[in-house]
Formats: structure tokens, C-alpha cells, sequence
């Protein structure tokens, strides 16, 4: 038994961390302000750092990363609070994309793609029904398309001849309509309707595997955010004086601290059976997390009083990017109860 | 042991639901249920004023001979009640519920005389300057230091959290005018007018991309030395006074029990995607549940206290109760409303306001767009007005003897 990083992941990690040094609460606002939200020369950087290319094969040119790889470029982006959307416009479309012509711009950073999964009024379903595909064509809408203010490439959810498939539709094209909105982690989503759009597929990549594989990083990413708050927030309570000494000495704080840290340790736990045990129940492990570490984060903001709810620091960014992947493919209360019923 | 209203306060509920029914425009019912922060902004809370303040029916915690109505304590949670009912804009409580209050009860006749008329007549907009970056939960620290110089006073500090700041032309605050005693018994309490050089405003935005907060800075600002409120060195029991009425001195439930009963009305009308509509989701369905119920039970709290209120007894430091109770409840509710949208429920809209011909546009409804902003926001409802920690420490020391 072991459970150290091996001598690549050491070097994914620390990769991660020279790619997020010096990214503060401004550089992070400078980047999300830009059109799209996507800083496109960090985003070019990102991809030559190969973190892309490792949630590709190798056979289509990726460096067949792991899982557990790339659950830890996942946590140390969490950690970092990075604002680049590896997990939405990296990893999901490199997975996706297998097989594809249009992995090769997506792994380079050239294109930046994103996943179109969410329709209106259909909430946590994957089963494409309001976006339709006919003779290479696709219509309808969809919406919630993380990073899909900057997108080139959208890759599709669709139903063809019953079923849900997956379509690369070019995001320039004049057949489709991308109104963007901003949501909750500062980014930049997007409503997309294709009018007759033309587009390439079916996908040969299984969809529910690729979702499963994107819950879990998902959870690794709050793993990263959790340790990160809490460290942040430890520090604060050694520091922070009230009544004449630091309010880390006063008995309340120390214990809630001793809370956080135990559900801390124990989504930490969680990611690591996901990745090391055959068949763990990815979305069901995604909710503990998820319960936890926004439990984690509201008393970051809490411990740290009014200096929390302001936006210059970064507890409350933490805080809304776990609320934002809390939900993503599912929320904790309807993957637990999906998981209660399966049992 | 009964809990009905005396027929004398039903046939005023009937005349508050009318006037209610009369007076509230579109525009102030659509302001007031699309403001996600805490406070509604002025340019809907002044309209609502106005007309209050026309019917006498505005500074409800007044005494009468200082503009109050001259209500029983049942009367005036009738009022809340409906007001909450009937989606009401809340008010510029920080002069009208803090300051307001404090002068009726520690101001000089010329104090009075002067202030009083212009917070009904909303001329003046009153902010609150207590916390400091070194005094937020031991709010006795306060630095800010106010020096006589003949018949003025010379203020230098800061203040900080310093709500609508931005809208006000005046600030009631805690300044520290004898640095050489023990902490509590060198604080004034002094009114500043906000409209003079020495006083800058500077914004602090929230993580819900709300500006409702300010950092305040004086720098040799000056104020009248006939602006002191009560004695030097009174400041800290006013501060306590005015604590407790923030604290207590509203009734809570039954906006939280309106709230909820919108939430219910939502989730008949958002779609699960699978089976009908949200209101069938057991998850939500059981939260709500629950929630009413807590919300139900706090009521008849709120209510026992307003008998005693009714009976001439002193509310003390039971308020700390309510507070710690109405805040986490509000916090659950805003959490709740999150989750019933699913994705739409994680737009966050950087502009404000989200009401009239401005408002951006939203993903799904209205009322998606406002539960992340007011589920971020409320996130300060255990933070502001003393913490639960703060509460929690009353409670255990003052009620329970700890």
C-alpha cells in the first residue's frame, strides 16, 4: 500500500504550481474580464505545459494520463484557485474529442472547445432530447455551456434516432447563436441554439465514462479548494486579533477548525478510493465531497468575518467555484439519492 | 393561553391590508422582491418612505411625541407581518430603526427637533459607522479618535462595512474621544456629516458583485460638538441600546415564512426534468418542509416575546436568540432557493440592479437570477449586527449563566 504522488505527478503538481504563481485576486479578475472570460495567451501556456494533451491518448497524440494524474492536476488547480477552465474546456472536450480530427487544435491550445450538455427545463439530465441531429445537421438549444463565451468548437450532446450522441459544431459558424451570461465562479457561460448547424459526428467517445471520469475530477479540483481555504483560513485565525489576542486562541474556533479539518481529510480520502478502487460510485463520491467542502467554505467566510464576503479576497472565489462544480452533472442531494436507490 | 389577535387588532390588520393593497405600486413590488443584498436601494425604499411617512405609519418604533404611531407591539408586528405578506420594500432602517431610536431615546430636545423630522421626511441618509478594521466581533476596540477643539470635534480613523455609505449624508458612529481610560468607557457616540472633505467613501464589493458596503476614512473631519450624543464616554451603553434593537427589534418570521411560500410557488413551476415539476423532489420538497416548520416555531418565539414586550417586560438578551435564529434560517432558505433552479440557479449577474428597464437579462427566470446573489449575500447574515459567535457567547453567559 502506498499513497505518496509518483515522480510524474510530483512534477504535473509542481507544474501546476509555477503555472499559478503570482495569479492574486487581480490577476484573476484582469483574466476573467477578458472576452470570454478566457485568458488565451495563459490558456496557450497551460496546453504547452502538456496539461491538456495528458487527458489525451497517446494514439491521438495526448500523453495518456492517468486518472490519477490527472486528478492531480486537477486538485492542484483547485488549490492554486486557478481561473483557467482545465476541467470544462481541457479536459471534458480532450476526452471527448477521442478519435476526433479536432483534438489536435484542442491539445495545442489553438481552439478552445466546450461541452454543450444542458438543455432548458431538462435540470440534471444527460439524455440530449431539445438539441436534435438530422442528416449532419443540428437544432435546438442549449445552455449552461461553461466557457462557451470564448469557445471555437462546441462538442454537442444530441439526439439522433433516439439516442444521445455527441457532434462538433464550429462556434463561428453563422448558424449558431451564443448569447454568453456570467455565472457564479466569475466565468462565462453560454446559451447556444443551433439553427440547422452544420456538424461532424457521431462521436466515437462514451459519454456516461467521459462524465463519470469529469465527476471525479470535479471532486479532486474541491478537494484542492477545500485544503486551500482551510489553510487560508487557519492562517487568518493565528493572525487575525479580537479581544486582545489571535481568535485561533478562543476554544469555539478551535474546534470548528478541527471540524473543517476532518471533513478536509475525508474528501481527500474520498477522491483517493474513486481513483484506486475498481467501480467506486464517481458520482455519489462527488456529492460527499461536494457536501463537505462547501461546508469547508462557508466557514472560511464565516471565521473570516466581513473581510470573507468581499470580493477581493479569495475566500469567497473558492467558495463559488465549489457551489459551481457542486452542481455539475448532478447536486449532491439528487447523486445520493440516485446512489441510496441503486444500492 | 391563547395566540389570537384582540377583535381591535384584526380590524387594524384588515385597514394595514388595505392600505397595503392600495399603496404598493408595480414598481415598488417588482424593487423589492429583485434586490438580492441585504438592504433595497434608495430609489425604491425613498418612494415607499414617502408614502409611509404621509399615513404617520413610518417610524414605528418611535415613541408618538417624537413621530411614532403610537402602536401596541401587536400592532406593529402586524404591520411587519403584512408588509412581508404583501412584498413590501424594506426601509432605510439605519436611521430609521438604529440612529433613529437612539435619539428619540438619549437626544436633547434640540437633537431631536433636529434630526427626528428629517429621517421621516428621508432629507437625511443615515449610515452607520461602527465596525473598524481592528474592531469588528470586539467592537469596544475602536480606534477612530474624536479630539474637542472648542466647540467642535476633529475626527481621524476609519470605518469599515459602513452600509450605503455611498447614499448618505450622514454617519452615526463609535469614536473613542479618551484613549487613556478602560476601552468601553472612552467611546462617544457622535453624529459626522458625510458631505465635508474630510470624509471619503470608498467601495467595497462583495463576492455577490453587490456594492452595498464602504470603507469610511476621517481625515481632521469635523462635526459640531452639539452632534455628541448623550455624555463623552456614554457611547458604549448606547452602542448596546442600538444593538439590541438591530438584534431584536424587528420581527423576522414572517418574512422568512413569505419566503418560503414564494419558494414553494417556484418549485411548482420548475421542471425536474424527469418527473413534473421540482415541488416533487423529495429533496426539496423535505427542506421545505422543514424549514417551515423552524420558521413556524420561530414565529411563536417572536411572538412570546412581543407579549412580554405588550406586558411592559424588557426584551434583554433573549434577542440574541433571534437573531442567531433568524439568521441561519435565512441563509438555509437562500441555499435552498439555489438549489431548486439546478444550473440556472449558478448565473451570477454582474450589474445591478436586477429590477426595471436596466436589469440584465436572465437564464430561466427572474427568480433564478436572484437566489445566487442572495444566497452569497446572506452569507453575512452570521457576520453583521455581532456575529453567531458573539450571540452565541451572550446567550451562554447572559441567559444561561455560563
Amino acid at each position: 500500500m502506498n499513497f505518496d504522488l509518483d515522480e510524474n505527478q510530483e512534477l504535473f503538481k509542481a507544474a501546476v504550481e509555477r503555472f499559478c504563481q503570482g495569479q492574486d485576486v487581480a490577476a484573476r479578475r484582469a483574466a476573467r474580464a477578458l472576452p470570454g472570460g478566457i485568458d488565451r495567451a495563459r490558456w496557450q501556456e497551460l496546453a504547452e505545459l502538456g496539461l491538456i494533451g495528458l487527458a489525451a491518448g497517446e494514439d491521438d497524440g495526448g500523453m495518456g494520463g492517468s486518472h490519477g494524474d490527472l486528478a492531480v492536476v486537477a486538485q492542484a488547480l483547485g488549490h492554486a484557485q486557478a481561473v483557467e477552465p482545465w476541467l470544462e474546456c481541457g479536459f471534458l472536450p480532450a476526452r471527448l474529442l477521442a478519435g476526433s480530427a479536432h483534438l489536435e487544435s484542442v491539445i495545442s491550445g489553438e481552439k478552445i472547445a466546450a461541452f454543450a450538455f444542458a438543455e432548458p427545463g431538462r435540470r440534471f439530465v444527460l439524455e440530449a432530447s431539445g438539441v436534435k441531429a438530422k442528416g449532419g445537421k443540428l437544432s435546438g438549444t442549449k445552455q449552461f455551456v461553461l466557457g462557451g463565451g470564448a469557445a471555437d468548437l462546441f462538442v454537442v450532446t444530441a439526439e439522433e434516432d433516439g439516442k444521445t450522441v455527441l457532434h462538433v459544431v464550429d462556434a463561428k459558424a453563422p448558424e449558431v447563436e451564443v448569447r454568453p451570461y456570467p455565472v457564479a465562479d466569475g466565468g462565462v457561460a453560454a446559451i447556444v441554439t443551433f439553427h440547422n448547424a452544420a456538424a461532424e459526428g457521431p462521436l466515437a467517445a462514451a459519454l456516461p465514462a467521459a462524465i463519470d471520469e469529469a465527476r471525479l475530477m470535479a471532486a479532486a479540483e474541491m478537494v484542492g479548494l477545500a485544503q486551500r481555504l482551510f489553510a487560508d483560513t487557519l492562517e487568518y485565525i493565528k493572525t487575525r486579533e479580537q479581544f486582545g489576542q489571535p481568535i485561533g486562541r478562543f476554544q469555539v474556533l478551535q474546534h470548528r477548525m478541527v471540524d473543517a479539518y476532518a471533513r478536509v481529510e475525508s474528501v481527500q480520502s474520498a477522491v483517493l478510493r474513486a481513483l484506486l478502487q475498481p467501480g467506486a460510485p464517481m458520482a455519489a463520491i462527488k456529492a460527499h465531497v461536494a457536501e463537505n467542502a462547501i461546508w469547508v467554505a462557508h466557514q472560511a467566510v464565516q471565521l473570516h468575518g466581513g473581510m470573507g464576503m468581499s470580493d477581493e479576497l479569495g475566500v469567497g472565489h473558492g467558495l463559488k467555484r465549489i457551489v459551481l462544480l457542486s452542481k455539475l452533472f448532478g447536486d449532491p442531494a439528487s447523486d445520493i439519492l440516485d446512489y441510496a436507490r441503486a444500492a | 393561553m391563547d395566540m389570537d389577535f384582540s377583535p381591535e387588532d384584526l380590524a387594524f390588520q384588515k385597514e394595514v391590508r388595505a392600505f397595503l393593497d392600495d399603496k404598493l405600486n408595480a414598481r415598488l413590488r417588482e424593487g423589492a422582491a429583485n434586490t438580492p443584498s441585504v438592504f433595497t436601494e434608495p430609489d425604491i425604499t425613498r418612494e415607499w418612505q414617502a408614502i409611509l411617512a404621509e399615513k404617520g405609519w413610518l417610524a414605528t418604533s418611535w415613541p408618538v411625541e417624537d413621530g411614532g404611531p403610537g402602536w401596541t407591539p401587536t400592532q406593529k408586528y402586524i404591520f411587519e407581518k403584512e408588509c412581508a405578506i404583501a412584498g413590501a420594500p424594506s426601509l432605510p432602517i439605519l436611521g430609521l430603526r438604529l440612529v433613529g431610536p437612539v435619539i428619540c431615546r438619549f437626544g436633547t430636545p434640540e437633537q431631536k427637533a433636529r434630526f427626528l423630522p428629517r429621517i421621516i421626511s428621508g432629507e437625511d441618509y443615515w449610515c452607520q459607522g461602527y465596525s473598524e478594521p481592528g474592531a469588528g466581533s470586539d467592537l469596544a476596540a475602536v480606534k477612530t479618535r474624536a479630539e474637542r477643539v472648542g466647540d467642535k470635534y476633529i475626527v481621524n480613523g476609519s470605518k469599515i462595512w459602513t452600509t450605503h455609505a455611498h447614499h448618505a449624508n450622514w454617519i452615526f458612529a463609535l469614536v473613542r474621544t479618551d484613549p487613556s481610560v478602560q476601552k468601553q468607557r472612552g467611546i462617544s457616540f457622535l453624529l459626522i456629516p458625510m458631505e465635508q472633505p474630510g470624509v471619503s467613501v470608498s467601495p467595497i464589493v462583495t463576492m455577490a458583485n453587490d456594492h452595498e458596503v464602504n470603507a469610511t476614512f476621517f481625515d481632521n473631519a469635523e462635526t459640531p460638538a452639539d452632534n455628541l450624543i448623550g455624555e463623552e464616554g456614554q457611547g458604549w451603553t448606547i452602542a448596546k441600546f442600538l444593538l439590541e434593537n438591530e438584534r431584536g427589534g424587528s420581527c423576522a418570521a414572517p418574512a422568512l415564512l413569505a419566503k418560503l411560500d414564494r419558494i414553494e410557488r417556484w418549485a411548482r413551476e420548475e421542471a425536474s426534468g424527469t418527473n413534473g415539476s421540482m415541488i416533487h423532489d423529495p429533496n426539496i420538497s423535505q427542506r421545505l418542509a422543514r424549514l417551515r416548520l423552524e420558521a413556524q416555531a420561530f414565529e411563536v418565539t417572536e411572538l412570546r416575546i412581543l407579549a412580554e414586550l405588550a406586558k411592559g417586560r424588557p426584551a434583554g438578551p433573549q434577542t440574541s436568540l433571534v437573531k442567531l435564529t433568524s439568521s441561519n434560517l435565512r441563509q438555509q432558505i437562500d441555499e435552498l432557493a439555489v438549489d431548486l433552479f439546478g444550473y440556472d440557479g449558478l448565473q451570477l449577474p454582474v450589474t445591478r440592479p436586477l429590477y426595471g428597464n436596466e436589469a440584465p437579462e436572465f437564464v430561466g427566470s427572474r427568480a433564478a437570477q436572484l437566489s445566487m446573489p442572495a444566497y452569497l449575500n446572506g452569507r453575512a447574515y452570521t457576520i453583521f449586527g455581532g456575529s453567531d459567535e458573539v450571540q452565541k457567547t451572550i446567550i451562554a453567559k447572559q441567559v444561561l449563566g455560563l
